[in-house]
């Protein structure tokens, strides 16, 4: 009965993945259009019709033309690697949805035989590390995207995947760092905790710690490789980064993992910091549901997930692309101690905050609240402080620029 | 010693040199600007563009004593003690000056002018003209003159330099142009019943410093910038002379002379200068072919190679007809591979064309009646395999006797050559392959018929009726199925690569005591 | 001119304020311009359905066009200098003497392959006499390549069909010349 039950939550997550997927592509490129003032596609709908319902039968025409497109594979690369690389990134990409919840729970009326319990909504219920297998499986994405570019044999690849692989890596520890501070206020790594907390106090974790949360979201972005943080595939510079060479389902696959990155990405803001499918006063907080509230705990939560992908669609052609340097020096010299102080405030939060709250007499979340938001006014002032004024791109007025000798003096100020 | 001093910087000449201040700045690298001064020319200064301050050194006082006025560089000797300043406000004011009273009444027709590109009115003009015109005077009215056959002039054009009019004086000699009018109605002129029509009329195309004088051969064909210019040697005649060869994408548009003391200096006749249309003639051989029985086959190259050396081996005696149009190198490699195959071929020279007598003209230019580039240089190869020297008739009897099992005969020639009864007297041979340029009554009756490279796509060297060796490099591809006779007895010698004439005539020297005295054309150009 | 030369006057990025560090202000009104976009009127032009018109056609680079003179004739000279300023290599001209006696030579052919070309307009910028011109004219199309390249006679068409909507931008014609001398 349990194989039965995750098997038809399986299915379900794998066909409604790519349903969305493909339908977020041409949410995408409805956004991308609409940015520009353009009208995207609208012309595809019923196919042997003439009926184009907006240009909803998109989604269903890319895909037939990415099957039926020939997949062609370069002869210089390297074949097991190759292939390897989509399929690696495609499977990390699905696995972490294993411990995604996209719900709360079933009523405890419904269930088959033999079940003791409320059926969760999701795949694998009750992990008790779901946090730490997200990252394990987020992790390997690296694989697919160093595979790939050294597979490919050729110089724009190579540089997308070794690009990748950097802004992976580097982006994984602020990643952390800023989940540590929700993992450490709820004290479990079980997803489905972590929103009931939030759920039964009714103060998301982004009012508490507004620091970690922006430390997670930046991070976030990174990891899922989206504008500004799409270095590993600039098109301006590297054609299609570690994807140049692939053609055929292999593109699609290497696509849809991407697209799943930000939904997995997605999922995760809105669980860890937007208090997952909870909304005040339309799906209670309790364990115990009926069909309306479980329903639109779903809603919810999806509807959540949807504007926080809609957010980063919007990101995209808003703010213009990191260079390499400025990415890194943002990861290590900006974020990271910023996760850090996050952290550092939150351990003592918890050790000491509980306490001078009550001797204070304030309410615990109140307090929270208040040293959170302390918190991250006193780091953006910090920032305010480091950061110089101007802009590190401006070109050099100094020797360097300069084409002969000449005294400083010389130098107009 | 002869010291002069020239923008402040010293030269030393030999007092046999007898420049002038123009050659004596040029030696210094010093460009004076100059228009109507050429050094095959009597002197005129009438243009005034080389204007320069001049003066002298009193050795006895020690101080230099400048002449008032701006004088003619090309009029002034450079002696011992002269100074000439080029680039004094003085000199570059007047030089403004001439160019715009050059430019006053020019139509400035640059778009559609031929000379554009290469016009010294042009390039002086943005070096040492003014930015804007002061004068908007009409050009007047004589537009274009027909003088004669070939040249045309565009009478506005004309800057009255008369470079043009002391080239027919004085080195074709013909005096067939004059300058009629006065002042500022001059224009170059013919008389009615004597148009331009010497041997070496062309030649006032190239000495026209402006684009008054046009190619009617060459006019609106090509624009000068569109085409490379190469070093080459002229296959018309025996005397050998250094052009220009101007091709572009694989086709000549024009042949310029090339200075070249020891040979032509600056000219070149108009035979020479109109030699490349039968480069580019539609009816030339463009296929190998092979005849068997009365049918013709296309063979290819890649296969021919193996076939032709198969047949030559096993064809008997063999005779070679050494074309004078074929260089050194070709002709090297043709003898020692059929001594190779029958150490007693026969070997001759194949038929001399000659027209006429030599035609010498005032000026020290001859034409050949010689209308080959290479006899001499055939013959010492043949002389260094055979001994002697065959003649055409000789291959030809000793064919008609039945006496020659297999004969190569190279052609290249651009008239008719051989009559129906002498090639048909050869063809007795039993095997007989021809490379030729074009079809000929020896074609029609060869076993093999082989299209060979014109002049301008040949590499190599030939030996001029003065014994002088001049080697140059190919200018153009062959036509498509078309191969030179180097790179095909390159490869029949077996040897493996590209053919390269450099190598085969340093072989040539090691073997053959050439005393020719050689010139490289790069050494010269 | 050197970087340092006194002439140069440097115009700088402006500083960054107290809220352009933190980067979140900034980004904000980056989301504003695109959201302000996302919900603002489209400029898309359905076509096929619908037509573009250009506001500007002597703006635009079509395709090419060879313009008449006042008597109808080909306004070129065939002086080379599009195909010499065309970096696509895309023109071809073959000059001869004109047979008219008041210019000297005209184009006995002009073809533009009309692929090869990137409509840049070298070509009618290096023009003298403006005799080569681009229309605005932008839905070229063809079903074979020897159908995209224009000779003469069809370049003269494009200008027949658009001389009404597109004025050629200078009227002006070389003055008549006498072209030959008596003999």
């Amino acid at each position: 009965m349990f194989l039965l039950e995750t098997l038809i939550k399986t299915a379900l997550v794998i066909a409604g993945l790519m349903t969305a997927a493909a339908y977020l592509v041409l949410l995408e490129r409805w956004m991308a259009a609409w940015i520009q003032d353009r009208l995207g596609p609208n012309r595809v709908g019923i196919p042997l019709t003439r009926i184009r319902l907006f240009g909803l039968g998109q989604p269903l025409a890319d895909g037939v033309k990415f099957f039926f497109k020939e997949e062609f594979t370069p002869s210089h690369v390297d074949k097991l690697l190759y292939f390897l690389g989509p399929a690696v990134m495609f499977t990390a990409a699905v696995a972490i949805f294993a411990v995604v919840p996209f719900g709360s729970v079933l009523p405890s009326e419904f269930g088959l035989e033999g079940m003791s319990r409320p059926i969760e909504l999701v795949v694998a219920p009750g992990v008790d590390v779901a946090v730490l297998y997200v990252f394990a499986a987020g992790s390997i994405a690296v694989y697919g995207a160093l595979l790939s570019g050294w597979a490919s044999n050729n110089k724009y690849s190579m540089y997308g995947g070794l690009r990748g692989a950097a802004q992976l890596i580097s982006y994984e520890l602020p990643l952390g760092l800023g989940l540590v501070g929700v993992v450490l206020a709820s004290g479990s790594l079980r997803l489905d905790v972590i929103i009931a907390q939030q759920a039964q106090s009714g103060a998301w974790n982004v009012a508490l710690q507004p620091l970690g949360f922006l430390v997670f979201f930046v991070a976030g972005f990174a990891e899922s490789g989206r504008l500004p943080f799409d270095l590993p595939e600039t098109e301006q510079e590297l054609v299609g980064g570690y994807h140049t060479e692939y053609s055929g389902v292999k593109l699609l696959l290497i696509l849809v993992s991407e697209f799943l990155h930000m939904i997995v990405a997605s999922f995760l803001i809105v669980i860890l910091f937007f208090g997952g499918w909870h909304l005040w006063g339309v799906t209670g907080s309790g364990q115990e549901v009926t069909w309306p509230i479980a329903l639109a705990r779903v809603v919810v939560l999806l509807g959540k997930v949807l504007l926080t992908i809609l957010f980063f669609m919007l990101a995209r052609w808003s703010w213009p692309r990191f260079r390499f340097d400025q990415l890194m020096a943002l990861a290590w010299k900006v974020i990271l101690p910023l996760g850090m102080v996050n952290l550092v405030v939150l351990v003592v939060w918890v050790e000491y905050g509980a306490k001078m709250a009550a001797a204070l007499g304030i309410s615990n979340i109140a307090a929270m609240a208040a040293f959170g938001w302390g918190v991250f006014a006193a780091s953006a002032a910090v920032v305010v402080w480091l950061v110089p004024g101007e802009p590190d791109n401006r070109p050099r007025r100094g020797p360097a620029w300069q084409l002969g000798p000449t005294d400083e003096e010389e130098t107009p100020q | 010693m002869t010291r002069v001093t020239i923008d402040n910087r010293v030269l030393e000449l030999d007092p046999e040199d007898r420049l002038n201040g123009i050659e004596a700045a040029a030696r210094l690298g010093i460009e004076i600007p100059h228009y109507c001064w050429h050094p095959g020319l009597s002197v005129v200064g009438s243009c005034r563009m080389c204007l320069v301050e001049h003066g002298t050194i009193d050795r006895a006082k020690g101080h230099v004593v400048m002449m008032p006025k701006l004088v003619p560089a090309c009029q002034t000797p450079a002696t011992d003690g002269s100074v000439f300043i080029t680039n004094s406000p003085k000199v570059v004011q007047a030089r403004a000056m001439v160019e715009e009273g050059l430019l006053l009444r020019h139509p400035v027709d640059c778009p559609i002018c031929d000379k554009a590109g290469e016009c010294f009115l042009q390039d002086y003009h943005f070096r040492h003209g003014q930015d804007a015109r002061r004068a908007d005077a009409r050009p007047f009215v004589s537009r274009r003159r027909e003088l004669g056959p070939d040249i045309t002039l565009f009478v506005d054009r004309c800057i009255l330099c008369s470079r043009c009019v002391r080239f027919v004086r004085e080195v074709s000699g013909s005096s067939e142009l004059m300058v009629t009018g006065r002042g500022s109605h001059e224009e170059i002129d013919v008389l009615a019943d004597f148009p331009l029509n010497n041997n070496l009329s062309g030649n006032v195309v190239d000495l026209c410093p402006v684009g008054a004088l046009c190619d009617k051969h060459f006019l609106y064909r090509q624009r000068v910038w569109f085409m490379r210019s190469h070093e080459g040697v002229c296959a018309g005649c025996a005397t050998g002379c250094s052009i220009w060869i101007d091709e572009n994408q694989d086709r000549v548009h024009r042949i310029r002379p090339r200075e070249n003391p020891k040979v032509n200096r600056w000219w070149i006749c108009n035979d020479g200068r109109w030699s490349y249309p039968h480069v580019h003639n539609p009816s030339r051989l463009a296929t190998p072919l092979r005849r068997e029985g009365g049918a013709t086959v296309a063979v290819d190259w890649s296969k021919l190679v193996r076939e032709l050396d198969g047949r030559l081996r096993h064809a008997g005696p063999l005779a070679a007809v050494v074309s004078p149009f074929l260089t050194v190198e070709e002709a090297y490699l043709l003898c020692r591979y059929i001594r190779s195959i029958d150490p007693e071929a026969i070997l001759a020279l194949g038929p001399v064309p000659t027209v006429g007598e030599d035609e010498r003209f005032p000026g020290g230019f001859v034409i050949s009646a010689e209308k080959c580039p290479n006899r001499r240089g055939v013959e010492r190869i043949l002389a260094h395999f055979a001994g002697r020297v065959a003649s055409f008739d000789e291959v030809v009897s000793r064919a008609h006797q039945g006496g020659v099992g297999g004969a190569w005969v190279s052609g290249g020639y651009r008239r008719p050559w051989i009559d129906a009864s002498a090639a048909e007297q050869l063809a007795r041979a039993g095997l007989l392959v021809v490379q030729d340029l074009f079809d000929s009554p020896l074609a029609e009756r060869a076993g093999y018929v082989l299209p060979g490279a014109a002049f301008v796509e040949r590499d190599g060297s030939y030996v001029n009726r003065d014994g002088l060796l001049q080697s140059a490099r190919r200018a153009i591809r062959p036509p498509s199925g078309a191969r030179t006779e180097g790179s095909l007895l390159w490869e029949l010698s077996g040897r493996s690569g590209l053919y390269q004439a450099e190598v085969v005539l340093q072989e040539v020297f090691r073997e053959i005591e050439m005393k020719e005295p050689r010139m490289n054309t790069d050494e010269h150009g | 001119m050197k970087p340092d030369d006194p002439r140069v006057r440097w115009i700088d990025e402006p500083e960054l304020g107290p809220l352009g560090r933190v980067y979140v202000p900034l980004a904000t009104e980056g989301l504003a311009t695109t959201l302000r976009h996302l919900f603002g009127r489209k400029k898309t032009v359905q076509s096929p359905e619908e037509r573009y018109v250009s506001p500007a056609p002597l703006i635009y680079r079509g395709v090419h066009r060879l313009n008449r003179d006042s008597q109808g004739r080909v306004k070129c000279v065939a002086c080379f200098l599009c195909a010499t300023a065309c970096p696509a290599h895309c023109i071809d001209i073959v000059a001869a003497e004109s047979p008219w006696p008041d210019r000297d030579k005209y184009p006995e052919s002009f073809t533009i392959d009309e692929l090869r070309c990137i409509y840049c307009g070298m070509c009618e910028e290096a023009c003298p006499v403006d005799a080569i011109e681009l229309t605005s004219l932008y839905d070229l199309s063809g079903k074979s390549r020897e159908e995209m390249i224009f000779d003469k006679e069809k370049l003269l068409a494009v200008y027949d069909m658009t001389k009404d909507a597109e004025p050629m931008r200078t009227a002006g014609v070389p003055e008549p010349r006498r072209k030959e001398d008596g003999p």
